[in-house]
């Protein structure tokens, strides 16, 4: 599904090497989780996977086609075929939850229809499913700004469903929430990737949430991938390594 | 503790210009003992002459009308422009440069000016102030909102970046929704603004109430003076109210 192959980013204004030589493949059915520290380079990893972040060096292959030498038009349409999730919802306010996943369509769908509103009977029939998916048909007409913080996930979740995706990227999708609420987030997740078949990556801290859902774990350190494996082989010994901070480092990270 | 050197340096400026300001100026609180005059001036205004009410109203819509077009079309020509004057939004680095210096070249021209050039083609009346409030609004608002763009918050044009919308189209829907309120509450400031800049604006011709203050006081007409600056009053506070209204309830 992706091939990642030698790609590595780097932030010329602040002389940061965000990623550094990373090759792997990612196949539909795997549910990845990406650990590692802040700072790690997971963010960046998963924004190059739809062309968010543009890689300095290295190719990536989106259902064959290599994306780093894609132009914004070519980008587009990768991108429609992968649903994001963030660590904020991201969603619009103001708008209401069905408009917010509406707009999760977009992609697929003229200008001229988008900017007037007008939806087929198949796109708002799509639209209702996908909200009763992530349980919310209750409050489809309600304005994002007045949902809980779990409630918000589930509409950002609810989104990415309506571009039928091949492909579900999240960035720390969890990291606002509380413990209980990631669990019913990070269930959610598994039940859909496996109704659909999809391919998912998701940024986590927590390793406890990696460990119970993810099929595979990937661990960057400092830009660097340090494990690519089932979770049961990421033990204590890659935990510390993965986390712990190099000694002249530690005292910046102390209070991570 | 709560001052330092520069605070001290700072306020002795601030005394100077002061001081300078006040001798430019001519700022002589003495001057005020000659008081009386101004009372027996005002004393001219009453009572009120309602005789040409029906009048008065008639050119108080004008000036109404007048406000809301200049202030409503600036608004609508600078909307797409402020997209091109953000620098988030702008669809080349050069692009926005020279709409922003494009935008504080309009702003710099005062309205009166705008009015006194477009008299010799448009004539007398009400419409070369309108133009003249527009031309003057595009620059306001262009600033205003290209300003709000920027302090928007990116999440929501990142995803839907995401989702593959065209890039103009994901601006559009993630920004304007969350600017909205803002536009709207500077709107109605400039729509107030554009009041008495109408207002002004009658002096030279522009019609509406303010020519008719302008013609009733230098024809000493002072009790229709008094009617025309209570009208203005009463005016001014509806639209406030009105404004106030209207912004809660869309927030």
């Amino acid at each position: 599904m992706i091939q990642v192959k030698n790609l590595s980013v780097h932030y010329p204004d602040t002389k940061v090497e965000a990623l550094t030589d990373i090759s792997l493949s990612l196949e539909k059915g795997d549910f990845v989780c990406v650990l590692g520290k802040s700072g790690a380079g997971k963010s960046t990893f998963i924004r190059c996977l739809n062309g968010l972040q543009k890689p300095t060096d290295g190719e990536i292959l989106f259902d064959g086609k290599n994306i780093a030498a894609h132009n914004e038009e070519k980008l587009r349409k990768v991108r429609r075929e992968a649903g994001m999730i963030f660590q904020h919802f991201s969603l619009v306010p103001r708008l209401s939850v069905m408009q917010n996943v509406l707009t999760g369509m977009f992609g697929y769908r003229s200008s001229f229809k988008n900017l007037i509103g007008w939806f087929t009977a198949d796109e708002l029939a799509l639209a209702k499913r996908v909200i009763s998916d992530v349980g919310l048909s209750e409050m489809a007409y309600r304005k994002v700004e007045q949902l809980s913080g779990g409630q918000k996930q589930r509409v950002g979740i609810a989104r990415a469903l309506a571009q039928q995706p091949k492909v579900l990227l999240g960035d720390e999708p969890v990291a606002s929430l509380d413990p209980g609420t990631s669990n019913h987030i990070f269930t959610l997740l598994t039940e859909m990737h496996e109704r659909l078949d999809l391919l998912t990556i998701i940024n986590v801290h927590d390793i406890e949430l990696a460990k119970r859902y993810a099929t595979r774990i990937l661990a960057l350190k400092d830009g660097k991938l340090i494990f690519d494996g089932p979770p049961e082989r990421f033990t204590n010994a890659e935990y510390r390594e993965t986390y712990t901070a190099d000694p002249q480092t530690a005292f910046f990270d102390a209070g991570i | 503790m709560w001052f330092k050197k520069s605070n001290f340096i700072t306020l002795i400026i601030i005394l100077i210009l002061i001081y300078f300001s006040m001798r430019i100026t001519e700022f002589d609180l003495s001057k005020f003992r000659d008081f009386r005059n101004m009372i027996d001036f005002l004393s001219q205004w009453w009572p009120m002459d309602f005789s040409q009410l029906p009048g008065m109203v008639e050119d108080t819509f004008e000036t109404l009308a007048m406000a809301f077009l200049g202030s409503v079309f600036g608004l609508l020509i600078a909307l797409p422009i402020s997209f091109i004057a953000a620098r988030n939004t702008a669809p080349s680095k050069s692009l926005f440069h020279f709409m922003r210096v494009a935008l504080s070249f309009v702003r710099s021209i005062p309205e009166i000016v705008i009015g006194l050039i477009l008299l010799t083609t448009l004539g007398l009346g009400p419409f070369p102030a309108v133009i003249a409030i527009m031309i003057h609004n595009v620059g306001v608002f262009g600033k205003l909102v290209s300003e709000l763009i920027e302090a928007a918050d990116p999440g929501p044009q990142e995803a839907m970046r995401a989702v593959g919308a065209k890039k103009w189209l994901a601006n559009l829907f993630s920004i304007l929704p969350q600017i909205w309120p803002n536009v709207l509450s500077q709107f109605f400031y400039r729509f107030e603004v554009a009041i008495r800049t109408s207002l002004i604006l009658g002096f030279i011709g522009g019609g509406g109430i303010g020519q008719r203050l302008f013609n009733d006081f230098k024809t000493f007409q002072y009790s229709s003076v008094s009617l025309d600056v209570l009208i203005i009053m009463i005016m001014v506070i509806a639209i406030d109210f009105l404004a106030s209204t209207i912004r809660n309830r869309v927030i």
